[in-house]
């Protein structure tokens, strides 16, 4: 029976670290805080967790900036840079190299990344 | 001379098949038919080849490059995979019994007073159904130990054995606390030492609460909780406390039954009333939730003075993991102390000697070699304690003292740990060391009355294996003699 966190649903073999740490800018260190948190042992699975700690979980990641909200501070500080119309931020837009590697060759990850509209 | 080939026709024999043995009869038709093209005889329909949208007539017939073409294929039904645990579950699995193993015909049951019988030396005896049941209950016995080599599970009655279950005894008749700790080097034999004190203990109905691995409670693998109102605040393991009141249930059911609770528990969500057996106050904790404060009240009955209570044996394998940090956090993200987890503070107070227990009893702690983490403080402690031990010896020998050093505290070293030292400061330690030729020799006469060791025992054998194994350090000689086949 899967179950909710902060609106997504677990399995619940699965580890309560990587389901948390499933979530956009939550990584070990936080998890390891929220596990500790909760006084939830690190090889714990979601399925062995009490409902009160479950929706105590999700209250507590509601207060953080995960998820969408993470990814508009990234988005607004390269549109930031983009309004300015400075250098990082053209090159952002164009998908180039930011940081004045050369771009004969290899700018895969540039092309990949460099967007106003960055996902994450 | 003429052309190999048939102008005329095209007609391409294979090499070394003259032209003139072409066989004549063939009609002309249907040779013709052959040689001008390259397509086969009957032709497929065209639409069947193109039917995945490919165009396959361009292929090339010649070389390809195929990848992994030494690769095996992959066999097409693996059975049925493993369910979640099976595979531990296996690798875990404890046998104790092989039918294909000669039963040994002097092989005598252990009684209650045999492990402390010094008649009974360098003697493999083997330990009655009952015990058996209760040893397993417990997790006396381990995956790697060589029980399931022989019909019936037997131990060798050794001198350490004889002065530990003596020792024991002493403690109680005194009403005292035997507090000790079973050191020694790799495959010694100390996790024997302690089952065998276990078997002493459940011989003489005492009652026994044994922590089969004491990682299993610091290496933050089971769940914990915080007790409220504690201060400093202590942290109970619901689920490992549970399995363990479950584990003494079914190993001291009988003493359990016999002693009745004489406090109330109010406490309890289950009512208790006094002069209700210990048995059903252990059953009242189904949930995990209810484990620790059942398992507070039972330990509270089984400690109060004055009632009518059996003595006690708190045995513990692995002794550093429960002498050091643990890997659970508090919420503050603080490392949690071993000794602030509620379960290991119970028996480190007990070792420490705080716990007066009723009819008296034995604390006896095992430490491990092949997985200890390094504990300074708890090897410091008990180097010391060996060596005043060893000075009170020669004291009572008549020899000097002051022969035997007692090693002291590097002062530039910072990881000690002064509540360690708190509870390893007065026990007794006792080391394991390998068997003398004796108890040697009365096991590898077990082996081969078992069928499992194909050679005649003489002093001969004897001393090739003892000394194989490093002057008898057991599991080297089962290692030696045992482990390896040589028919």
């Amino acid at each position: 029976m899967p179950v909710n966190i902060f609106g997504a649903a677990f399995h619940e073999q699965k580890l309560v670290k990587k389901a948390l740490e499933s979530f956009y800018a939550l990584g070990p260190q936080t998890s390891a805080r929220i596990l500790a948190k909760y006084c939830i042992h690190p090889r714990a699975k979601i399925g062995t967790l009490p409902p009160k700690t479950v929706t105590a979980l999700t209250a507590e990641l509601s207060t953080m900036t995960i998820e969408s909200d993470a990814r508009k501070i990234l988005q607004d500080n390269i549109k930031r840079l983009r309004d300015m119309g400075t250098y990082r931020g053209r090159r952002h837009a164009m998908g180039l190299p930011v940081r004045g590697q050369r771009t004969r060759n290899q700018i895969e990850t540039a092309r990949k990344l460099n967007k106003v509209e960055r996902r994450g | 001379m003429s052309a190999p080939n048939c102008l005329r026709c095209l007609l391409r024999p294979s090499a070394g098949i003259p032209v003139s043995s072409l066989p004549r009869s063939t009609p002309f038709a249907l040779v013709r038919a052959a040689p001008f093209t390259t397509t086969t005889a009957n032709p497929r329909p065209k639409k069947e080849a193109q039917a995945d949208g490919k165009p396959k007539n361009h292929t090339r017939a010649g070389k390809k490059l195929k990848l992994g073409k030494f690769k095996k294929e992959k066999v097409g039904d693996r059975g049925r995979p493993p369910l979640p645990g099976e595979r531990k579950a296996y690798r875990k699995r404890i046998t104790l019994s092989n039918d294909n193993a000669i039963p040994v015909p002097w092989l005598t049951d252990l009684g209650s007073a045999d492990l402390a019988n010094p008649a009974n030396m360098a003697r493999v005896m083997a330990l009655p159904v009952e015990l058996q049941d209760q040893l397993r209950a417990s997790e006396a016995f381990k995956p790697t130990q060589c029980w399931g080599m022989f019909r019936k599970p037997a131990v060798l009655v050794r001198k350490e054995t004889v002065d530990l279950a003596n020792r024991m005894q002493n403690a109680v008749d005194k009403r005292q606390t035997l507090r000790l700790v079973v050191t020694g080097d790799k495959v010694t034999g100390k996790s024997m030492m302690v089952l065998q004190a276990m078997a002493h203990a459940y011989l003489n109905n005492w009652v026994v609460i044994h922590i089969p691995e004491a990682q299993e409670l610091t290496t933050a693998c089971t769940e914990y909780a915080p007790i409220p109102n504690t201060d400093p605040v202590q942290y109970m393991q619901p689920v490992y406390v549970l399995k363990l009141l479950q584990a003494i249930k079914r190993a001291n059911e009988n003493v359990l039954a016999r002693t009745y609770t004489v406090n109330p528990h109010p406490e309890l969500s289950q009512s208790v009333p006094p002069n209700t057996p210990l048995l059903a106050l252990a059953n009242a904790a189904k949930e995990p939730d209810a484990a620790w404060p059942v398992f507070q009240a039972l330990w509270s009955e089984l400690t109060t003075q004055g009632a009518n209570r059996p003595p006690i044996l708190l045995s513990v394998d692995g002794l550093a993991h429960i002498m050091k940090i643990s890997d659970y956090r508090s919420p503050a993200f603080d490392l949690i102390h071993s000794h602030d987890l509620a379960l290991v503070r119970l028996f480190a107070d007990a070792l420490g000697g705080a716990v007066q227990l009723p009819s008296g009893g034995a604390v006896i702690a095992a430490t491990a070699r092949n997985n200890a983490p390094r504990t300074p403080s708890m090897e410091l402690a008990l180097a010391q304690r060996e060596a005043e031990q060893a000075r009170a010896e020669a004291q009572a020998n008549g020899l000097d003292p002051n022969a035997v050093e007692v090693p002291q505290k590097d002062p530039f070293f910072r990881g000690y740990d002064d509540r360690v030292e708190a509870v390893l400061r007065s026990v007794q330690v006792l080391r394991v060391r390998g068997v003398d030729k004796l108890e040697a020799r009365a096991l590898m006469e077990y082996w081969a009355a078992s069928g499992m060791l194909r050679a005649t025992v003489d002093e001969k054998t004897v001393t090739e294996k003892w000394t194989l194994a490093g002057s008898g350090v057991l599991g080297e000689m089962e290692r030696a003699a045992l482990l390896t086949m040589r028919i």
